[in-house]
């Protein structure tokens, strides 16, 4: 199935849907206009062969990481002097469009047709709620941990969203732009 | 079972990890048991996160490599791999067809180094020391294989963006080739000495069994899936560096138990092996570095995904670039994570025996479920 004919398939079904303006290369991207349409999606993409949910995840599109978040400078050259500056700092990249917005991505895959759809959804920084697939897709239950973990993404209607990388202590969600390192016991 | 009411037992909570040797890192599963039977299993995990995902982010693509070798790193080639296509789509490169072999030969190879030691170690989590002494024997020949290639026995970083570290010296394709002689009778070995072992084959026969469905729905990928009898594998569903031109099966279980997920594994060192050999023969001439690629890659704006068929199961990197020296966002979708998640209800209404039966026959690397 070519990436044109799964597009309208899922159009003729979904007619709000559109193909995402930045596509993930080589797949299939579509563009959910809201939270309420990804449940529905989900079910229609799981009875229509892509049983097999292969990856879910986001990204903060914010700006560039805030230097804050890590533990140790960041001064990768052993034998540059020191006090020098570091070779890498985050900078943002001019010309590029950051926005406060958390960019979620679901990944389906069908095994028999060979083929994969890449979904993804906008949702607000301060307020990224949405279902949860864990129903639908037993592997959602550890990924959506991981994302609610990492992201700070809430899964509504999940049955355990909890902390599952990150220790107890830590504050905050590390992949988040913004997130800023508070000291603990195990620095140094 | 007059005595019955006399016999009654409470639930008692077993805890088992993080520092247990049939874990095979730091896994902590707390068990809660009624008798023998297990009624709740929740595994903790996150002992081994170093957060890669988040180092990434100020680091630059070629850094990035290093990084990805700290993952599964029992089976490092493939993650070195994934990164490089992954950040190669972004870039746009075109990696030259010697570099294409060398990356296939070296992946197999470890795919081979990484299956002896889960057979060496699933027979000693099953009870039977000796395999881990010949599946060892072997695995050191391919790690001395890895250091005469790039000098490193576990963290490569022999696959970098473009092509390859260095070319294999004719020594070294001699060397291999002695190597796949050597090993291809010992594979037959192996199944005398444990796959068809009737103790062995008691103890993980009809244990663990997951169904396609099952296994499908719980995200599972690799020999695990295959076990169940889901035809899927990466090399043959999305075939990358040229897989499309081997000649290899995909071998398939039946119904999915420990036993299956073992001899699936044990059956595509077969194929590894038939996949070197053709690369050998066929090893095409020329660079193995693309031209052009930057000290510092500055890639386009733009999205990628690249998957690989690791030892363990489909490793897929997720790269967002915003234009810098550094990915915007990394996302690693790692199969012993995804992997381990079904530990959680398998586990419930077995006995607590077999727990390690099962664990071990998921074969996870703690380096890949924590990151």
């Amino acid at each position: 199935m070519t990436q044109d004919e799964l597009f309208a398939k899922i159009a003729a079904r979904f007619p709000k849907i559109e193909k995402a303006a930045v596509p993930v290369k080589d797949y299939l991207t579509v563009r959910l206009p809201s939270k309420d349409d990804l449940l529905p999606l989900a079910q229609w993409l799981k009875t229509s062969g892509f049983d097999y949910l292969d990856m879910l995840t986001g990204t903060d599109f914010l700006g560039p990481v805030d230097m804050k978040g890590y533990i140790r400078q960041q001064n990768f050259n052993v034998f540059l002097p020191d006090g020098a500056t570091p070779e890498i700092e985050s900078a943002a990249t001019p010309g590029y469009a950051y926005k406060p917005v958390l960019d979620l991505l679901w990944s389906f895959v069908s095994i028999k047709e060979r083929a994969r759809v890449i979904v993804k959804l906008e949702v607000p920084r301060d307020a990224a709620r949405v279902p949860s697939l864990a129903g639908l897709f037993k592997t959602a239950d550890w990924q959506e941990r991981e994302t609610f973990d990492l992201l700070g993404v809430t899964y509504e209607g999940h049955p355990n969203l909890v902390k599952i990388l990150t220790p107890d202590f830590l504050q905050g969600h590390p992949l988040r732009k913004d997130y800023a390192h508070v000291k603990d016991r195990f620095d140094d | 079972m007059t005595n019955a009411a006399e016999l009654k037992t409470d639930q008692l909570f077993i805890n088992m990890g993080p520092q247990h040797p049939s874990t095979h890192g730091v896994l902590r599963i707390g068990l809660t048991i009624e008798g023998e039977v297990i009624v709740k299993a929740v595994p903790d995990i996150g002992y081994l996160h170093r957060g890669t995902e988040k180092l990434a982010e100020v680091r630059n693509y070629h850094h990035c490599v290093v990084l990805t070798d700290r993952w599964d790193y029992v089976s490092a080639m493939p993650n070195n791999l994934v990164f490089c296509l992954s950040a190669e789509k972004l870039m746009g490169l075109k990696v030259p067809p010697r570099a294409d072999a060398l990356r296939v030969i070296s992946c197999e190879l470890n795919r081979i180094a990484s299956h002896l030691l889960f057979f060496g170690t699933y027979g000693i989590d099953t009870g039977a020391f000796t395999p881990f002494l010949y599946a060892f024997r072997e695995r050191e020949m391919v790690l001395d294989l890895f250091e005469m290639l790039c000098g490193a026995r576990l963290t490569y970083n022999y696959i970098r963006l473009g092509g390859v570290m260095v070319d294999a010296s004719p020594e070294w394709r001699t060397r291999l080739a002695e190597f796949v002689e050597y090993f291809k009778p010992r594979l037959d070995e192996y199944d005398t000495l444990l796959s068809f072992n009737p103790i062995f084959m008691a103890r993980t026969q009809g244990v663990g069994r997951l169904s396609a469905e099952e296994a499908v729905n719980w995200g599972l990928s690799g020999p695990n899936l295959r076990a169940s009898g889901v035809d899927y594998d990466v090399r043959k569903h999305d075939p990358y560096c040229g897989y499309e031109n081997y000649e290899f099966e995909v071998p398939l279980g039946a119904e999915g138990s420990c036993w299956d997920r073992y001899f699936c594994r044990v059956r595509e060192m077969r194929q590894s092996v038939r996949i070197i050999e053709q690369a050998l023969a066929k090893l095409p001439e020329g660079p193995t570095m693309a031209t052009g690629v930057a000290k510092i890659p500055k890639p386009a704006a733009g999205e990628a995904y690249a998957h690989v068929e690791a030892s363990r199961g489909e490793l897929g990197i997720y790269l967002v670039s915003d234009g810098g020296i550094s990915p915007f966002r990394m996302h690693v979708r790692a199969p012993s994570f995804v992997n381990l998640a079904m530990l959680e209800k398998t586990l419930v209404g077995m006995k607590v025996a077999d727990v390690i039966a099962v664990l071990g026959s998921i074969d996870i690397v703690l380096g890949e479920v924590d990151r």
